[in-house]
C-alpha cells in the first residue's frame, strides 16, 4: 500500500520536473535545422560504469590507506585524476560537430520513413550516436564508430501503422568515446515530423482507366457516364509508356507515322475529382486507403485529377484542384494523412 | 496535443511491438568483442595474475591455467566455427572476409551474419550450472586452505579466481566492465607486496595495456598501438593532477587493521648453519641501502652492517638467545642503547632504507643510536636494531654511529656464561687445539690471532660450494675439508675461542655494499662532495665474530680476512663471481653485468633512479609531507593546509583543462587568409556599409549579379574585381601569374573604391538638395 501512494505522489514530481526540464531544454536547444555542439548544448554526465569506476577508486585508496602504501595510492589517484581527463576528453570529442537534418519527412504508413542526419566535423571523432528521444517511438540507436573529417549521414528509422502527422521530438545525440566512464549527450531539436499517408489500398485494376468495357460494377458509382464513344477528340500527343493501349491512335501507327495516343476532353473532365464519399467502403480510413492508391495510380499515368475530400465543393482546405504531377500527389497526399 | 499525439503513437508502437520487441531484445545482446579484442582481453588477464603469481599457491595457479587455457580454446574455436559457416555460405564468406580484414566483428549486419554469431557466442559460452559449480569448488577449497595460507592470500585467491573465471560470461557489456575492474584491482593488489621501481613501471605498464583494451572497446577502427598512444596521452596529462594530489593529500591513518602480507622471508634467518650463507650469496637481490649524504662513506673493511647476534650454539647450529633469556637480560640493562654523550668520536649519521624482508631486524653499523623519528625502533643489548613489526614495506631511519667505540666494556655474568658455553665432546678435536692455544697464548687478542695465523697460513680455501659436512661438525671442517665460507670459519673461530675460555659469539649481518654515485673532490671548499648511496645486496650477507676484551668490551675479529682478505676489503674476488655466475647459470648474472661496462653503468642508473623512487616515492610518509609544506609556506596550521590542498587541487585542475582546450584548438586553427582574400574581405566591408550584405551561401559570381542590379555603378569594377578574386581562388596559375593578377586586383579594388567615394558624393549631395 505504501508502495503505491509513494509512486502515487512521485508521479506529479516526476511530471513536475519532466515540464520544467523541457521548459529548460527549450531555451537552451531551441528548434534549429542546424546544430553545432558546444558547451551550450552538450549534457555530460558518468555513466553507471564510471560511477563503479569512480567507487572503485576508493576502494583502491582504502586499500592503499590500509596498508599505508604508497604506490598504491599513487595508483588511486592516477586512476581518479584519469577519470577527470577522460572527461575532458569526452567532452572535446563530442564537441564542434555540427548536425543538420531536414524537419520533414513524409511517407506510406508501415513503411520505414528515414530521416537523415548529417554530421560535419573538422577532426576526427569516435563513436557516434543517435536515436529519438521519446522512447515510445522504440528507435534504434545508430552508430557511428569512427567519424573522420567530413561530412557522415545518420539515418534514423521512422515506421509507423498510423496515418497523420506525428511530432517525432527531439534526437538524443551521444557518445562514450575514451573510456565509456561519461556519456556526452545532447538533445537537438530539429523539430521533426512525419506526415504519413494511409496505405494505399489497391482497387481492382482497371477500376479507373478509360477502358471503355466498364465491367466492374464499382466502377459505375463515379464512372457512369464514361463511353469512349461520347468523348470529344482533342488531341493527338506522343505516346508515354504506360499509357493505356486503349488509347494508341491505331490510324496514325499504322501508316508509320509514330506512336501516338488519343487524348479526350471528356475523360479528363469526367474523372477529374476522387471523392472520399464515393470510395467503395464504411470505413473511413479505408476509403482514404484508396484513395491513396488511386492517386499514386494516376500520378504514375500522368493524369490530372483533384480530390474532394468534403461534400461541399466551396470548402477550399478539403479539396484540391484538379492538376497533375509530382507535387499535386503530394499535396493530395499530406490532405488524405490530415484528413479528420 | 502533444500529449494526445504520444498516447497515438504508444497504441501504434504496440501494434507493430512483435517486431520491435524483437529489435529491442537483439539490441540488448548486441554485446560482442571483436577478435583481436578479445584476444587482447584474454592477454591482459594473463599478465594481470602473472604479477601476482608469486603470492599464489600452485594449485590455485593451476586453475587460473586451467580456465585461461580453456577460454583461449573457445576463442580459437568461435574462429574455426565462424570459418566453417562462412565456407557453407559464400556470401557470408565474403562479408567474413571483410571482417577479418577490418578484424573486428561490427560489420556482421546481415542477418547471416548475425546468425553465425550467435552460434559463435553459444560457443564461447559456458553452461553457467557447469561455471557455477566450478566456482563454488573453487571457493570450498579457498576457505579450507584459508587457515594455512592467511587472510590475505586466500582474498587474493578469491579476487585471482573470479577474475579468470568472469571471462567465461562475458554476456553483456557491464560483464567486460567489471572484468575490467577486476583486472585492474588485481594490479593494485600485487602492488601491496612488491613496490621498487621496475615492478611499478611493470604495473604501469599492464594499467596502460588494460585500459588499451577499454579504449580498442570504443575506437576498435584504430589500430591497437595508436589506442596504447591515446591512453599514454591520457595517462600523462592525468600525471599532473595525479602528483598534485599525491603530493597535497593528507595521508591518512590506516581506517581499519588489515591482514598483513605473509610473504617468504628473504634475507639472514634467525639461526645459521655452516653453508647457510653460501646459499643467500646466491640471490642478487637488494637488501637495504644507506645514504651517508655529504659525509665520507667509509671505508670498505668498516662497513659491517650488523643484523643479528647469535650467542647459542648447540654443535650444530647458532641461534640468537631464546626470548625468555633474553626477557631476562632485558631486565637486567634496561638501557640499551649506546651513550652517545660519554664518546669523543666523531659521529658518522646516514639513513637506512630497507627493502621489504618480512622479518623484524634492522641493520646498523654499531654502535649506533636511532636519530630522528624512533618509532617502531627498538634498539637491542648486543647493539642491533629491531622493528617493532615484520617489515613488509621499505623502511627508512636514521642512526648515528661511532664506528671505533668500545661495545659493552662490562659483561654481566649471565652473558659471559652464556658466551663461554659449547656443548663439550661436540668437537673434540677443535676442543684440544683450543686447550693447546689457551696454554701457548696467555693474552686473549694474541690468542686469536694464533687461530687467524693458522687459517691463513695453512691450506684453507674460500668457497661458495663448501663440502658438506657430516652433522655440521666444525672438526671435519676444520682439519678435513679445509673450504668453506663465512660462517665456517667464523664458527670454528668462535667455537675455538669460547672452548679456550674466552666470550665470543657470532654475528650475521652484511659486509660492504656498492657504492652508487659520484664523489667529487676538491672543490673551493676541499670537502668531500657525496652524491650517491650505497646499496647492500643479498650476496653482501656475512657472518663475523666478536671476543670480549677485558677493558675493550666486544673485539670484532672477522676470520674471513684470514682466508680471503679481498672480500673483507673491497668486496667479492672475480673468483667467487665466476663461481656465483656458474651456480647461478642465468643469463643476466652479476659477474657477466659487471664485465659490461655498459650494462653495468646503466643497472647503477637504475639503481640509483630506484633508490630515488624508493626514497621519495615509497618513503613518503606523513611526516614528510609536513616537513615539504613547511619548507614552502612556513608554519602549518589546519585551515591553511585545506587551503593549500584545495587551491592546488583546482589549479592543477585548470591547468589540465587549459591544456587539453588549447591542444584542441590547435587542431581546428582556422587558416590565415591569403592576400586576395583580405582585399576581397575589405571589399566586402565596403559594400556592406553600403547595404548591400553577402550571405555566406552565396557565390561569388551570384553576388556580382546582385551588385549588378542593385547598383549599377559599381557593376564593371565590380564583376572584374570578383572574377580576379575567382580566378586567384580557384584556377591552378604559377607563382608569376599570381603576382600579377594579385597586382591588377589591387588595381581594380583601389577603382571599386574610387567608384564607391564618387556614389557616396552624389548620394550626399542628393541628401543635401533635399
Amino acid at each position: 500500500m505504501a508502495a503505491t501512494a509513494k509512486f502515487s505522489l512521485a508521479r506529479p514530481v516526476r511530471h513536475f520536473f519532466q515540464k520544467h526540464f523541457e521548459r529548460w531544454l527549450a531555451r537552451r536547444i531551441p528548434n534549429q535545422p542546424e546544430h553545432q555542439l558546444n558547451s551550450r548544448n552538450i549534457m555530460i554526465y558518468p555513466t553507471r560504469f564510471g560511477l563503479a569506476y569512480l567507487g572503485f577508486v576508493v576502494l583502491v585508496f582504502l586499500l592503499g590507506t590500509n596498508y599505508q602504501n604508497n604506490i598504491i595510492l599513487l595508483f588511486s589517484y592516477l586512476l581518479a585524476s584519469l577519470f577527470i581527463s577522460v572527461m575532458l576528453h569526452s567532452f572535446y570529442n563530442f564537441s564542434q560537430l555540427r548536425f543538420y537534418s531536414v524537419a520533414k519527412q513524409q511517407g506510406y504508413a508501415e513503411q520505414p520513413l528515414y530521416f537523415v542526419i548529417k554530421i560535419t566535423t573538422e577532426k576526427t571523432h569516435y563513436d557516434i550516436n543517435a536515436h529519438f528521444t521519446d522512447k515510445a517511438l522504440n528507435s534504434q540507436v545508430e552508430k557511428i564508430e569512427l567519424c573522420q573529417q567530413g561530412s557522415h549521414e545518420l539515418r534514423l528509422v521512422y515506421r509507423t501503422l498510423q496515418r497523420g502527422k506525428h511530432w517525432l521530438g527531439r534526437v538524443t545525440v551521444f557518445s562514450e568515446y575514451s573510456l565509456g566512464l561519461f556519456k556526452s549527450k545532447s538533445i537537438l531539436d530539429f523539430g521533426h515530423f512525419a506526415i504519413i499517408y494511409p496505405k494505399a489500398k489497391s482497387l481492382i485494376a482497371g477500376q479507373y482507366q478509360l477502358s471503355g468495357q466498364a465491367d466492374e460494377p464499382s466502377i459505375d458509382s463515379y464512372q457512369s457516364t464514361n463511353s469512349v464513344g461520347t468523348d470529344d477528340f482533342s488531341e493527338l500527343k506522343s505516346f508515354v509508356r504506360g499509357e493505356s493501349k486503349a488509347r494508341t491512335a491505331w490510324k496514325q501507327l499504322a501508316k508509320g507515322q509514330g506512336h501516338y495516343s488519343k487524348h479526350y476532353q471528356a475523360e479528363q473532365s469526367q474523372l477529374q475529382w476522387l471523392k472520399l464519399s464515393e470510395m467503395p467502403s464504411n470505413d473511413v480510413e479505408i476509403q482514404l486507403a484508396y484513395l491513396s492508391f488511386l492517386i499514386g495510380e494516376l500520378t504514375a499515368s500522368n493524369q490530372s485529377f483533384g480530390l474532394q475530400l468534403s461534400a461541399e465543393l466551396s470548402n477550399q482546405s478539403m479539396n484540391i484542384s484538379p492538376n497533375s504531377g509530382f507535387h499535386h500527389q503530394q499535396a493530395c497526399l499530406t490532405a488524405l494523412a490530415l484528413y479528420s | 496535443m502533444i500529449f494526445f499525439k504520444n498516447k497515438s503513437k504508444k497504441v501504434s508502437a504496440d501494434t507493430v511491438g512483435g517486431v520491435k520487441r524483437q529489435t529491442k531484445s537483439k539490441a540488448k545482446s548486441n554485446f560482442y568483442l571483436s577478435r583481436k579484442n578479445a584476444w587482447l582481453l584474454w592477454l591482459c588477464q594473463c599478465l594481470n595474475i602473472s604479477v601476482i603469481a608469486l603470492e599464489l599457491s600452485t594449485w590455485m595457479l593451476a586453475i587460473i591455467a586451467l580456465s585461461l587455457a580453456w577460454q583461449a580454446l573457445l576463442l580459437h574455436q568461435g574462429r574455426e566455427k565462424g570459418n566453417s559457416l562462412s565456407k557453407n555460405n559464400p556470401a557470408t564468406g565474403q562479408t567474413h572476409r571483410k571482417n577479418s580484414r577490418q578484424d573486428h566483428q561490427h560489420i556482421f549486419r546481415q542477418s547471416i551474419g548475425q546468425n553465425t554469431r550467435q552460434k559463435k557466442q553459444q560457443a564461447t559460452n559456458v553452461s553457467p550450472i557447469v561455471l557455477g559449480i566450478f566456482a563454488l569448488l573453487g571457493c570450498v577449497a579457498i576457505v579450507i586452505t584459508a587457515k594455512q595460507v592467511g587472510i590475505l592470500a586466500s582474498m587474493l585467491h578469491l579476487l585471482c579466481f573470479s577474475y579468470a573465471l568472469k571471462g567465461f560470461e562475458l554476456r553483456s557489456r557491464s560483464d567486460f566492465y567489471q572484468l575490467q575492474l577486476l583486472g585492474l584491482f588485481v594490479l593494485a593488489a600485487s602492488l601491496i607486496f612488491r613496490q621498487d621501481l621496475a615492478f611499478s613501471l611493470i604495473t604501469f605498464a599492464l594499467l596502460v595495456l588494460n585500459l588499451a583494451v577499454l579504449l580498442q572497446f570504443f575506437s576498435f577502427e584504430k589500430a591497437f598501438v595508436t589506442n596504447i598512444k591515446v591512453v599514454i596521452v591520457l595517462l600523462g596529462q592525468s600525471a599532473i593532477l595525479a602528483i598534485v594530489l599525491f603530493l597535497v593529500f593528507p595521508r591518512l591513518s590506516p581506517f581499519w587493521q588489515v591482514p598483513l602480507a605473509k610473504s617468504a622471508e628473504t634475507g639472514l634467518s634467525d639461526t645459521v648453519k655452516p653453508g647457510d650463507i653460501a646459499n643467500l650469496t646466491r640471490s642478487t637481490k637488494l637488501a637495504f641501502r644507506a645514504d651517508f649524504g655529504q659525509q665520507k662513506v667509509p671505508n670498505y673493511s668498516l662497513l659491517y652492517w650488523r643484523a643479528m647476534v647469535l650467542e647459542e650454539y648447540d654443535g650444530r647450529q647458532w641461534s640468537r638467545q631464546h626470548k625468555s633469556t633474553r626477557n631476562k637480560t632485558a631486565v637486567a640493562a634496561k638501557n640499551f642503547s649506546f651513550d652517545n654523550s660519554a664518546t669523543e668520536i666523531s659521529p658518522l649519521s646516514y639513513q637506512v632504507i630497507v627493502e621489504p624482508s618480512f622479518q623484524k631486524y634492522l641493520f646498523a653499523l654499531a654502535p649506533a643510536v636511532v636519530t630522528g623519528d624512533a618509532k617502531g625502533i627498538q634498539a637491542q643489548a648486543d647493539h642491533t636494531f629491531n622493528n617493532s613489526k615484520i617489515i613488509s614495506q621499505a623502511k627508512s631511519y636514521r642512526l648515528t654511529s661511532y664506528l671505533t667505540a668500545p661495545l659493552t666494556l662490562e659483561l654481566t655474568k649471565q652473558s659471559r656464561q652464556l658466551n663461554l658455553s659449547y656443548p663439550q665432546g661436540s668437537n673434540p678435536r677443535l676442543e684440544q687445539l683450543a686447550l693447546q692455544l689457551q696454554h701457548n697464548y696467555v693474552d686473549v687478542q694474541a690468542r686469536a690471532q694464533a687461530v687467524l695465523n693458522i687459517i691463513n697460513k695453512e691450506n684453507y680455501s674460500y668457497t661458495l660450494q663448501p663440502p658438506l659436512l657430516d652433522n655440521n661438525s666444525l672438526d671435519q671442517f676444520f682439519f678435513d675439508t679445509q673450504a668453506g665460507f663465512c660462517v665456517h670459519y667464523a664458527s670454528v673461530f668462535t667455537f675455538v675461542m669460547r672452548a679456550s675460555g674466552i666470550p665470543a659469539r657470532m654475528v650475521t649481518g652484511y659486509l660492504g655494499g656498492e657504492y652508487n654515485g659520484v664523489t667529487n673532490t676538491g672543490d673551493n671548499t676541499g670537502q668531500l662532495a657525496n652524491k650517491g648511496h650505497l646499496s647492500i645486496y643479498q650476496y653482501d650477507a656475512h657472518a663475523w665474530s666478536e671476543i670480549w676484551v677485558e677493558g675493550k668490551g666486544w673485539l670484532r675479529v672477522d676470520p674471513t680476512s684470514a682466508v680471503d682478505p679481498e672480500r673483507v676489503n673491497s668486496g667479492w674476488s672475480t673468483q667467487l663471481l665466476q663461481q656465483q655466475s656458474e651456480l647461478n647459470n642465468d643469463l643476466f648474472s652479476l659477474y657477466r653485468m659487471k664485465n659490461i661496462a655498459w650494462l653495468n653503468a646503466l643497472r647503477l642508473q637504475f639503481d640509483a633512479l630506484d633508490y630515488q623512487w624508493t626514497r621519495w616515492v615509497i618513503g613518503f610518509t606523513s611526516k614528510q609531507q609536513y616537513d615539504l609544506f613547511k619548507n614552502w609556506f612556513g608554519k602549518m596550521v589546519s585551515w591553511k593546509l585545506a587551503l593549500i590542498i584545495a587551491v592546488s587541487l583546482v589549479i592543477s585542475m585548470s591547468m589540465l583543462m587549459l591544456f587539453l582546450h588549447l591542444l584542441n584548438r590547435s587542431k581546428t586553427k582556422p587558416q590565415s587568409l591569403t592576400k586576395w582574400q583580405v582585399i576581397y574581405q575589405k571589399a566586402m566591408g565596403k559594400l556592406a556599409k553600403q547595404g548591400m550584405e553577402k550571405p555566406l551561401s552565396m557565390t561569388v559570381n551570384d553576388f556580382a549579379k546582385q551588385v549588378r542590379q542593385q547598383c549599377p555603378e559599381l557593376a564593371i569594377v565590380f564583376t572584374r574585381l570578383s572574377a580576379s578574386y575567382n580566378r586567384l581562388c580557384y584556377q591552378m596559375l604559377s607563382t608569376n601569374e599570381q603576382e600579377k593578377l594579385m597586382l591588377t586586383m589591387q588595381q581594380q579594388y583601389q577603382q571599386f573604391v574610387q567608384v564607391l567615394k564618387i556614389i557616396d558624393k552624389k548620394s550626399s549631395r542628393l541628401y543635401s538638395y533635399i
